[in-house]
């Protein structure tokens, strides 16, 4: 994490991609094309997690960078780029969400991505052959986990995912999400309960999905 | 255990709990079998969050976000060409201009109606001026001299004459 009153430039002396960051503010094109190709799996991943539907994960990704190359004349570095970055993409995923809650949208089965049905490279991380017994288990279950996060609340799940995925700090995602740090341990608390208490009969039986229906 | 048990709890799964944290969880971890289960059965909770699908951005993503990037930059106009009827307006605008600037200095210049009375006037005076030559160009002295009569006596020989 960046120490308090770190200038600009020292932060630009330990972080790369504020470095990156100035050379797009000077309208160096290959930079930000340099920033797109480095962050974009992390973005349409978290966006994926966020929103559960890979067409607009990708188009929140897009509206991410969008938003950072109108800004770029602006920039001032005052944390690692990263946090800039997330903090932005929590903004757009949150308006997302509450727009969502507006205007309900029926949600896709997890494996369907479009019109043009999945994409070749949405796997499951688990999926590594196996019987298809097997696959069709983890399927479920990922259908399961992803209703278990659907129920928790924008801010929770936010929380969640880039405590998780992000593997960021209590204090990172703090300041992603302009909140405080105890704030933040709540927040994960009160979300890892509620998950806990969605995904009870799975965590006793080690994750695996019902053999029969209860 | 209770909320603020269960908090500090997650913080030290998430390694986020202070040294007095740590030794305080940990010492309640070594001697309560359901503090035990309940971190287990909040880890394991957690590693199922591993389920979920986490798809690739598609191939051309970076191609399309600089696509669309790109439609933000500012467009300099390329230089105009120069197009006949445009310019044929300009050439237009331009004649009738120096039209009504010329239209306006001639008609200054030109008698009107009402000025045709001071021309004629002009032409009277120029007459008499050309006719009395001799009493405009004497007119300092004349005007000196009250009597006109006394004017002509003067050029009398007999009452101003030589002697000679």
């Amino acid at each position: 994490m960046t120490g308090l009153g770190e200038t600009s430039s020292q932060l630009a002396l330990r972080d790369p991609d504020v470095r990156l960051m100035h050379r797009v503010r000077d309208d160096d094109e290959g930079a930000f094309e340099e920033l797109v190709e480095s962050y974009q799996r992390r973005l349409v991943a978290v966006m994926h997690h966020l929103v559960g539907n890979a067409d607009e994960a990708e188009d929140l990704a897009q509206e991410v960078f969008l938003r950072v190359y109108r800004a770029r004349k602006k920039y001032h570095a005052r944390s690692k780029f990263s946090t800039w970055l997330f903090t932005i993409a929590n903004n757009l995923a949150l308006n997302a969400l509450r727009s969502r809650q507006r205007k309900p949208v029926v949600p896709l089965e997890t494996r369907d991505s479009g019109p043009l049905g999945p994409r070749p490279a949405e796997q499951l991380v688990t999926d590594r052959g196996g019987p298809p017994s097997q696959r069709l288990q983890q399927q479920e279950l990922a259908a399961v986990v992803r209703q278990a996060l659907d129920g928790l609340n924008e801010r929770q799940r936010m929380a969640v995912v880039l405590n998780k995925f992000e593997d960021m700090g209590y204090a990172e995602i703090a300041a992603i999400m302009g909140l405080t740090t105890k704030a933040v341990k709540s927040l994960l608390n009160r979300a890892r309960a509620n998950l806990r208490e969605a995904l009870q009969s799975y965590v006793e039986m080690d994750g695996a999905p019902a053999a029969c229906e209860e | 255990m209770n909320e603020e048990e269960i908090a500090d709890l997650v913080a030290y799964l998430d390694g986020e709990a202070d040294e007095k944290t740590v030794r305080e969880v940990e010492e309640k971890l070594g001697r309560d079998a359901s503090i035990r289960a309940e971190a287990d059965a909040l880890q394991r909770t957690w590693d199922l969050l591993d389920y979920l699908p986490k798809p690739e951005p598609a191939t051309d993503f970076t191609h399309r976000t600089l696509e669309r990037v790109s439609a933000l930059r500012p467009r300099i106009p390329p230089p105009r060409r120069w197009r006949w009827r445009s310019g044929a307006a300009i050439v237009g605008w331009a004649a009738a201009l120096l039209l009504a600037i010329t239209s306006s200095y001639w008609l200054a210049k030109k008698p009107t109606m009402s000025d045709r009375g001071a021309v004629v006037e002009q032409a009277e005076i120029d007459q008499l001026l050309a006719r009395d030559r001799r009493l405009v160009e004497n007119y300092r002295t004349y005007e000196h001299v009250d009597d006109v009569e006394f004017l002509w006596a003067l050029s009398d020989p007999d009452l101003f004459g030589d002697d000679s």
